[in-house]
């Protein structure tokens, strides 16, 4: 009989708590939407099958000792796996279309303002008692605005760990939603006419300028922002890889099995970080929340520096390009093209899109390093 | 007393944050156009690079590969004229 009741005590059935059956439901919540509704499918299945894991009642799985903490203790918790993604992503940018017209780069600044007002509506949100965030928490939301997987990532697990979860699931879910929440603010913010404006076919990029500009880039981050270094120099690193074409073998690793690999990782242990205590929290909701605002800012603020490029830069630029310098790539540029398409068939703004777009990566990424400066050095 | 650092420290870093992104980005600007421009200059007297790199991978040197006929060896230059030759004649019978 005792031994029975052993047993008994050591089902899940016995064990399990209310927050972790929700956690279980919301993790299914998010296996259900990568796999039916195809949400960011690559990232979102290995999160929601790690909250599922970590919150089974008695495995511990995401306790000191278990197989996702020690994911997450070697992988992100030392920040190595956003890392590695971001070489990989370095990999697979092509620089192109932003050396063919270097002007896009504002449009990728201008877009970073999500961030930045976001981490101010964070900050007066706790002025005003509504939540408890330190500065620290509220750079590490903002910078969800970013539209960065990685870089949140990394961001977080810098400054706010405890928050990790709940930013790592905003920002990819809303990186899934780009194509949802940003139309009806850029229809918002510009006119018909402004939708309809041609761009110019853009020159030829030479390779050499294509070799030459990650290491450019990494000269400037080098002398003026050494805190953006890690995330800009495997960025940079990647991208170099793809260009000189002298590593074919070393680039392709990067871009296919290497990102693959610490993808699942890194998704599982994100997935560590949903367990009920930390996640079912009214300040999840709030994290929620002001990403979505930090998104939609960001978008607006493209837009608008566009329209004003447009006045003082001598025009051509279609202001649809600006909301692409939030940095999810390839779908903001794909949402500037359709919108584009929708306003004129023949108008095609797909490549002048990846322009700002890949400026976005890099502006989101030196935003990051000004943030942790301040955070971790000043403040 | 304390809310009120915080919003200063907010407001700080973000005039600070947004600035400094700024800056930055234009630098690039500067930085990126006087570099396609020197490089365009360059190769106006070299000219370009192939699309696809420079041949031959650094990775693994291939030291027993497929060898290219050369044509300074005599042996090479030998059956390279015969097989020339050979199908002259047999295309002018």
């Amino acid at each position: 009989m005792e031994n029975l009741i052993h047993l008994w005590e050591n089902t899940g059935l016995f064990q399990i708590t209310i927050g972790q059956v929700v956690m279980i439901i919301i993790g299914m919540l998010l296996l259900y939407l990568a796999i039916n509704k195809n949400f960011e499918p690559l990232l979102l299945v290995p999160i929601g099958f790690g909250g599922v894991l970590a919150n089974i009642p008695g495995a511990g799985l995401a306790d000191p000792g278990g197989i996702l903490y020690q994911f997450y203790t070697i992988g992100i918790e030392s920040g190595a796996f956003p890392l590695i993604i971001f070489m990989g992503v370095g990999a697979m940018t092509d620089f192109g279309p932003l050396l063919a017209n270097p002007k896009t780069l504002f449009l990728g600044a201008a877009a970073q303002f999500g961030i930045f007002a976001t981490l101010m509506g964070a900050v007066l949100l706790s002025t005003f008692g509504v939540f408890d965030f330190s500065l620290a928490d509220a750079a590490a939301i903002g910078i969800i605005g970013g539209a960065d997987g990685p870089t949140s990532i990394y961001v977080a697990s810098k400054l706010a760990p405890d928050l990790l979860g709940a930013i790592a699931v905003a920002s990819y879910s809303y990186m899934a939603l780009v194509p949802l929440i940003q139309p009806p603010i850029m229809r918002a913010l510009t006119t018909q006419s402004e939708r309809t404006i041609k761009m110019v076919q853009q020159r030829h990029v030479s390779q050499r300028e294509k070799i030459v500009f990650p290491l450019l880039l990494l000269l400037l981050v080098a002398f003026l922002l050494p805190d953006a270094a890690p995330l800009l120099g495997m960025f940079c690193f990647g991208n170099l890889m793809k260009e000189c074409a002298v590593v074919d073998r070393l680039s392709n690793t990067t871009q296919n099995s290497l990102i693959n690999t610490v993808t699942i990782f890194l998704g599982l242990a994100v997935g560590s970080k949903l367990s009920a205590e930390s996640f079912l929290d009214f300040t999840t909701l709030g994290i929620l929340l002001l990403g979505m605002v930090a998104f939609s800012i960001g978008t607006a603020s493209g837009v608008l520096m566009a329209k004003l490029l447009n006045k003082f830069g001598g025009g051509g630029i279609n202001p649809l390009i600006g909301s692409a310098g939030v940095s999810a790539v390839p779908m903001a540029a794909r949402v500037s093209n359709k919108l584009g398409l929708e306003a004129d068939p023949h108008n095609f703004l797909l490549m002048h899109a990846m322009g700002p777009n890949v400026a976005g990566v890099i502006g989101s990424a030196v935003a990051a390093g000004i943030m942790i400066n301040y955070v971790s050095g000043g403040g | 007393m304390e809310a009120s650092s915080l919003l200063n420290e907010g407001l700080t870093l973000m005039l600070y944050g947004m600035g400094f992104v700024f800056i930055f980005l234009t630098l690039l600007v500067f930085v990126t156009t006087l570099m396609s421009k020197l490089v365009n200059q360059y190769e106006k007297s070299v000219g370009v690079l192939p699309a696809d790199g420079v041949p031959s991978p650094t990775a693994v040197i291939p030291k027993h590969g497929p060898v290219k006929p050369s044509l300074k060896e005599p042996d090479n230059m030998l059956s390279i004229l015969s097989a020339a030759v050979q199908e002259y004649r047999q295309r002018h019978k």
